[in-house]
């Protein structure tokens, strides 16, 4: 369906794939631990823990992008990792949402109006971030509300994966019930994840089948680390517990292999189509249409205020003409009174002549 | 002062057992309320510590169906266990709703407000005339449970911790600890215990010396342990060497929940029934109770209502609802008492034509009477 290695494609492959994944979830889930394991790497430093004393003081989500240089297999990937400490943390977090909402349409509207532009600038860096990992906090019940909501609102405008975070507090029985669980929250308030598409008439069955096992185990359930324990003589990168090893690598105790092969080797090509195609045309769109809206409304304002002027002004002379015939009309009856006291008097005058005669 | 030595006593010395008999006979009566985000395993560890199901697991079922409510509500389960003839009246205090939604502003009222209550309410039936049968809901011992984030405290959980510490005896807990590695859990503890201390919070504190050594040692060793980190389970699972424990098994191992070098299940439990049960009990009473009697009785005069300076939200919308109705009702009320007004009026403005018709015809039957009479009187004349 989509690899990026098609044969041939030496130039590509010597320059290097761009992609940009964010990853959103309460502090304490091990998303940074998570990012350093992607890419092998301390590319996020250790949260500092703030003094004890400033403990009660709620900071605000903060958005932190950091770039990093991997390779796979051969082909070079700039990996941009945006971190989103802080979310979640507040005793009220209504604000958060915007804050990421704000961010991903930033990188939007950066875009749109580069596009705009009449000379172009061929170095510009898209920053679009093409898919977003959701950390669910493994309580084994079901999705919280800030957990939907986060989904539902940023869902227009991202890829969103969402991902079970230290997986290794939920036994085999109860990682399968509380993976069911949350896929059935997400049906129930209709949220559209990125769900690895494929297209039974269409595609192979090779990548049907691929597709089909990662749908499946969505929420992956992941475990992060850095350090190196000793198991059985050989060396992995796991969690040492008085009770056993939780290994990384190993695909019974976590889903992070898979994931890490489906972000940046198999998929990250269809994620980035996905959002340009699809998620950044509708936005474009969105945006578009809501500023022609505005300039429509704008003109028949002006024609109102036009006619509304009119009206005003024939009301104005209307009044004028009133006043006017108001006044003639008085003038008038005043003359017929004093024609009608001159006539009494001339016929008063005319009586008494009379009489003397 | 008289004393009596040892030897052939005349039994005064019999009276710790004459209580004994007493109390045993009366039984106890224990409350634990349980605070904490939902999902951090607050029901498994109720059923874990009594072993026996006393709070029955969450449904999912109907979980799509009440989205609109967003409160913190108060659920009370109550027990009574019995362990060689002496009774307990255990009452289970969980808060459903606390910490899950976006805005938890607040979220604290209804949990601080029910301890308020409790203690409201013992006073009120200690100040009546008949006070035999009171029934105790105060709070014994609150344990708040903490997510095992392996940073710090959020600060929700240093709003209400804050507030819970000068009411009840708070007992900080880490939950589902079997996600935190031994050195990430030390350090979890320690950042936690630093912040408490920073922010003033107050928790439970006991007194650590005792009669014998070994009590001693062990008081110290439960307060080291503090905040506990504990894993629930209310199942048998086999280890890797063939004991049967409770525990939970993943793929790499299994988590006992009674092994010491797992979990603080264990001194939490002694804690929490075996040695210091009582202890909580009395300080509820002793400690808490009387500041919150002292609080309130130099404020307020005996017999008088408390003043509720905040209001559930659930109760809003009923106070809300009610106050509707009655508006609705004077409004039909007074609509009435208007159209039965203006019907007298209509009647007496009627009325008034009516007499001011016959005023008029009199009127004209005079006028015509006297034309009469003055037709009369020139023919007379003439």
């Amino acid at each position: 369906m989509s690899h990026p290695r098609r044969p041939g494609n030496r130039k590509n492959v010597k320059k290097g794939f761009q992609f940009t994944l964010m990853v959103v979830g309460a502090s304490g889930l091990g998303r940074t631990t998570f990012i350093n394991t992607l890419c092998d790497a301390e590319v996020v430093p250790k949260r500092e823990c703030e003094e004890p004393e400033m403990a009660h003081i709620e900071e605000g989500i903060k958005i932190k992008p950091y770039t990093v240089e991997l390779d796979e297999d051969g082909v070079k990937i700039s990996l941009t990792v945006v971190d989103t400490p802080g979310f979640g943390d507040m005793i009220d977090n209504e604000y958060c949402f915007q804050e990421i909402l704000g961010y991903l349409e930033q990188q939007y509207d950066d875009i749109l109006s580069e596009e705009s532009r009449i000379k172009r600038n061929r170095r510009f860096r898209d920053n679009r971030v093409h898919a977003l990992l959701y950390f669910i906090a493994p309580t084994g019940h079901s999705l919280r509300e800030i957990d939907i909501e986060l989904m539902s609102r940023l869902s227009p405008r991202i890829n969103i994966i969402p991902v079970i975070g230290k997986s290794d507090s939920l036994t085999p029985g109860e990682l399968a019930d509380f993976k069911k669980r949350v896929m059935e929250d997400i049906a129930h308030h209709k949220i559209p994840i990125y769900n690895f598409p494929y297209d039974p008439e269409e595609d192979d069955d090779e990548t049907v089948e691929e597709n089909s096992e990662l749908r499946s185990l969505l929420p992956f359930a992941l475990i992060g680390c850095e350090e190196e324990v000793t198991v059985d003589g050989r060396k992995v990168r796991g969690r040492q517990y008085p009770w056993g090893v939780v290994e990384v690598d190993n695909p019974q105790h976590c889903d992070f292999v898979k994931l890490r092969y489906a972000l940046l080797s198999s998929h990250f090509q269809d994620l980035k189509e996905i959002t340009h195609d699809y998620l950044y045309e509708n936005y474009r769109t969105e945006k578009l249409s809501r500023s022609t809206d505005s300039a429509s409304d704008n003109d028949s304002g002006e024609e109102d205020e036009h006619s509304r002027l009119k009206e005003e002004q024939m009301k104005k002379e209307e009044g004028k003409l009133k006043e006017i015939e108001d006044r003639v009309q008085r003038e008038l009856k005043e003359k017929q009174q004093e024609l009608w006291t001159k006539e009494q008097q001339l016929m008063s005058l005319e009586a008494a002549q009379v009489q003397v005669q | 002062m008289v004393s009596t030595q040892a030897g052939a006593g005349i039994g005064i010395a019999n009276l710790p057992n004459q209580r004994h008999a007493i109390a045993s006979k009366k039984g106890s009566n224990y409350t634990i309320l349980l605070c904490g985000e939902s999902g951090l395993g607050k029901t498994t560890f109720i059923n874990t510590l009594f072993t026996t199901t006393i709070k029955t697991p969450k449904t999912y079922k109907r979980r799509f169906n009440n989205t609109a409510e967003k409160t913190v509500e108060i659920e009370i389960i109550r027990a009574e266990l019995e362990e060689k003839q002496f009774g307990v009246k255990l009452s289970v205090v969980d808060t459903p709703g606390f910490g899950d939604y976006t805005n938890n502003r607040d979220s604290w009222m209804p949990i601080i407000d029910f301890i308020d209550d409790q203690h409201e309410s013992y006073m009120r039936q200690d100040q009546q005339p008949e006070r035999l049968e009171l029934s105790d809901m105060r709070v014994h011992c609150c344990l708040y449970f903490i997510r095992p984030t392996g940073h710090t405290l959020k600060p929700l959980d240093i709003e209400v911790m804050k507030r819970l510490g000068t009411r009840v005896n708070l007992i900080p807990v880490i939950a589902k600890a079997d996600t935190l590695t031994p050195t990430d859990l030390h350090k979890f503890k320690k950042r936690i215990l630093e912040v408490i201390a920073a922010q003033n919070i107050q928790c439970y504190t006991f007194p650590l010396e005792s009669d014998d050594e070994a009590s001693t040692k062990r008081n110290m060793n439960i307060m080291a342990a503090m905040p506990f980190s504990v894993i629930g389970s209310t199942d048998d699972v086999q280890t890797v060497d063939g004991r049967t424990v409770k525990g939970r098994q993943y793929s790499w191992g299994v988590a006992e929940v009674e092994n010491e070098d797992h979990c603080d299940f264990k001194k939490l439990r002694q804690l929490l029934i075996r040695t210091h049960m009582l202890d909580l009990i009395h300080s509820t009473e002793e400690t808490h109770y009387e500041t919150y009697r002292r609080a309130q009785m130099e404020t307020r005069k005996i017999g008088e209502a408390k003043v509720k300076t905040v209001t559930n939200p659930k109760w809003k919308e009923e106070e809300e609802a009610l106050r509707k109705r009655f508006t609705e009702q004077v409004r039909l009320e007074e609509n009435r008492f208007r159209s039965w007004e203006q019907q007298l009026i209509a009647e007496r403005d009627r009325l008034n034509k009516d007499l001011e018709a016959e005023h008029s015809h009199i009127k004209a039957l005079e006028s015509e009477l006297e034309s009469m009479q003055v037709g009369l009187s020139p023919k007379q004349r003439k």
